[in-house]
């Protein structure tokens, strides 16, 4: 407990804090990277942090590789304390060499310098390698931070058998798409949804109104502009939250036991996901093994392809590492190497970052989960149609917190998702701002 | 049953009163003057050097840190603020900005709230177990002393994940439970989730208050007893009238010491933040701090926080050890 010798104490030190306050003190990570020097035959050894199961492919190239070992250290999952704990390791000058880091998350670690400036180190000759826009996701003022993984584009996965025995057509629109939640209410006697409405999950709500065209984010020279309530988002919201008002979806948090559970047994009879939920739904749902099968997004214009993008992310080689060059080269063999994009996607890591003819890839499968469709079809169409102009601001991680709480607040009654967003925009320009950015509102 | 003993006020020990009362003349005789020397001598300093080196190092460096941390602030340059960043004087900033935070600020009332609520509750259960342990024969009270005694040896983050498990819907026994009856508890909603939290502190921490309150009961000496019970005392008479006033000590320590647990509630959110979307990233101060520091990487934000919730709860703990001396003194 504080005594008034802790007072004494702390009001000594802060009168001594502005004398202090130049010396010693850095912005974000605490040691730079700088290569060091390897006598020949030296064994280089790389710490690997990431939540991503990626295990076997590492293995592999442990195997090839015998002079430059990766050790994976399995950490929670981005913002559920990997990334807590990366941006910690970064203050204390402590890093792993390498890390799991989505692409929304990227420009938050540029923010503090937490990543190793990889055209330095010649980055640069293998963009040739990599889709552009997912590239691009690593690259601030002209030069590479972190090397693409793997993206993941949006589908519709649904239950054939339940579709066939209600008599239902799989919806092409968001219209039709009501429509069939409706019926699929009424005629499984309200035990099933359409899909889940996940409470709290920004990036996924996110992913509907970058498919209708709205952008949340851009810049105006120098300035940080958010824009949560322009007329297509404000469209997206009222649709939604006219599903949640009529209880057409079911409000459980994906990827929580209650989840997996309606996912086995039929109470959710579709899923709005990325393609890299494949896994999870083979993983966790076995027993509805040849009933799923997977259609693009509900659109807003009949005939239209338009698409989005939720989750994705880079391999970051972290500020601080001393061996930038060896990690380079693993995070290229990762995630270019054929064989171990097989490993990968066998894991379910996402669409492959790789420039890949998706004909004799390891993506070109009919899937006996999927009753022998060849699904990920779907999934190309997808990803040639996702806008690839969304911007995340480097402020995301804690924005999309707000927007997900003020949505989880509305769906469990309080308000509505416009109005929910709408209090997020402002609560997302402070947070720019206390990072000592330039921003405002779009309106 | 008599009552000589009871309407005269409760019967007082006639030796000194069981805590640090002031001496009873001024003044006092030359020698004890001397003994009570106000400068502690060389030898002092030997016994007292390793428990200062420690608290220096454990708790005066870090808080001077943390509110070095809270001074300062990043300065941006570049395009979109994305060049070299630099770290800057920032004087009152950081504490301006948080106190702007409504949500920052809405976590405050939400801990009071807990603690007005929690406290009291935890605090009378854990008198009410002392007390009827005190009256147990000694054979089942160690065996149900370490019983009570036992959640607190569980780590708060698995307690929560312990009671998660009780309230998920759909997994949890409870719910299936109350839903054949017709209740549908929804612990993980809105409304419910701070009382969900409250119980699971209650859970965890009623046994150790209740061992405090046991140790003061056990230092209450017999003779009081044999003498209420000559004045005719019965059990309850006992109980509200002599241990009662006695463990208030116990008392007003787990009293501040659950003021101060209650400021300083993280693990338990935190825990079921994954559970229920009503726990938000501002729940409480601590988890504030916490996002802003880690997940946000703005850690001089993160200190004015902490500073702030330091200062509250001290504030908080020190009102309320004035406001129980104010009242024993009066009641004198």
């Amino acid at each position: 407990m504080p005594t008034r010798r802790t007072l004494l104490a702390a009001t000594t030190a802060a009168a001594a804090s502005p004398a202090l306050a130049a010396c010693g003190e850095q912005a974000g990570a605490a040691r730079m990277t700088r290569q060091a020097h390897r006598a020949p035959g030296e064994r280089v050894n790389l710490v690997f942090w990431t939540w991503v199961p990626l295990q076997k492919a590492v293995a592999l190239w442990n195997k090839l590789h015998p002079d430059i070992h990766v050790t994976v250290q399995t950490v929670p999952a981005n913002t559920s304390g990997g990334y807590q704990k990366m941006h910690a390791s970064l203050k204390a000058g402590d890093p792993p060499d390498l890390a799991q880091v989505e692409y929304y998350a990227l420009p938050e670690f540029m923010l503090v310098r937490g990543l190793t400036d990889l055209t330095a180190y010649g980055a640069d000759r293998l963009k040739k390698h990599y889709v552009d826009w997912q590239w691009q996701q690593g690259v601030f003022a002209g030069r590479t931070y972190a090397i693409p993984q793997g993206s993941g584009p949006m589908g519709f996965f649904y239950r054939a058998d339940l579709y066939d025995n209600w008599d239902l057509e799989v919806p092409r629109t968001w219209d039709e798409f009501r429509q069939a939640a409706r019926k699929i209410k009424k005629r499984s006697g309200g035990e099933s949804f359409v899909t889940a409405f996940p409470p709290v999950n920004a990036q996924w709500f996110a992913s509907f109104p970058w498919q209708r065209g709205a952008h949340w984010v851009r810049t105006e020279g120098d300035t940080w502009i958010v824009d949560l309530t322009d007329e297509k988002t404000r469209q997206v919201a009222d649709f939604w939250d006219g599903m949640v008002r009529d209880k057409l979806v079911a409000p459980l948090q994906d990827s929580q036991s209650s989840f997996f559970k309606g996912l086995q047994t039929g109470q959710l009879a579709g899923w709005l996901g990325a393609q890299w939920q494949d896994a999870l739904l083979r993983g966790n749902a076995p027993g509805t093994k040849g009933r799923w099968r997977v259609a693009e997004l509900p659109q807003w214009e009949r005939g239209e392809h338009a698409s989005a993008n939720w989750g994705g992310s880079a391999t970051a080689i972290l500020q601080g590492t001393r061996h930038p060059a060896q990690a380079l080269k693993f995070a290229h063999w990762l995630n270019t190497d054929l064989r171990s994009i097989e490993l990968l996607v066998a894991a379910g890591y996402g669409w492959p970052s790789a420039e890949l003819e998706l004909a004799g890839s390891p993506l070109d499968k009919p899937d006996p989960f999927f009753g022998g469709q060849v699904y990920n079809e779907v999934f190309r169409t997808s990803d040639r149609n996702v806008d690839t102009s969304w911007r995340f601001a480097p402020t995301t991680t804690q924005s999309y917190a707000h927007i997900q709480d003020n949505i989880g607040r509305a769906v469990a009654g309080h308000g509505t998702l416009q109005q929910a967003l709408a209090d997020a925009q402002g609560m997302f320009v402070d947070d720019l701002q206390a990072k000592g950015l330039d921003a405002r509102s779009a309106r | 049953m008599t009552t000589s003993g009871t309407d005269t006020g409760p019967p007082r020990p006639t030796g000194t009163p069981p805590t640090g009362a002031p001496p009873a003349g001024r003044g006092g005789a030359g020698p004890a003057r001397r003994r009570r020397s106000a400068r502690p001598d060389r030898k002092a300093w030997t016994f007292l050097a390793p428990f200062l080196a420690v608290y220096l190092f454990a708790m005066i460096l870090p808080i001077g840190y943390a509110v070095h941390q809270s001074l300062l602030k990043v300065e941006r340059s570049g395009p979109l603020g994305l060049g070299e960043p630099s770290v800057a004087f920032a004087g009152l900033d950081n504490y301006a900005l948080a106190l702007e935070q409504t949500a920052f600020l809405e976590s405050f009332g939400r801990v009071l709230l807990f603690g007005a609520v929690q406290v009291p509750v935890m605090l009378l259960l854990a008198l009410v177990l002392a007390l009827l342990l005190d009256q147990v024969k000694d054979r089942w009270a160690g065996l149900l002393r370490a019983t009570y005694f036992l959640p607190y040896g569980v780590p708060g983050v698995i307690a929560t994940l312990l009671w998660g498990f009780l309230y998920v819907p759909g997994i949890s026994p409870v719910t299936d439970l109350l839903g054949k009856l017709d209740v549908q508890p929804d612990f993980l909603g809105y409304d419910n989730v701070l009382w969900s939290i409250a119980n699971i502190v209650v859970w965890e921490f009623t046994g150790y208050n209740m061992l405090v309150i046991v140790a003061q009961l056990k230092s209450i000496p017999e003779e009081l007893y044999e003498a209420a019970r000559i004045d005719g005392a019965g059990p309850w008479e006992t109980a509200l009238r002599i241990k009662l006033p006695l463990v208030r000590p116990a008392l007003v320590l787990t009293c501040v010491f659950s003021i101060i647990g209650t400021m300083q509630l993280f693990a338990e959110p935190l825990v079921l933040k994954r559970l229920a979307p009503a726990v938000t990233s501002d729940y409480t101060p601590n988890l504030s701090a916490y996002f802003d520091a880690f997940g946000n990487a703005n850690v001089h934000l993160a200190a004015a926080k902490s500073v702030l919730l330091a200062a509250v709860a001290m504030v908080l703990s020190f009102t309320f050890l004035s406001l129980v001396n104010r009242k024993r003194r009066d009641g004198r």
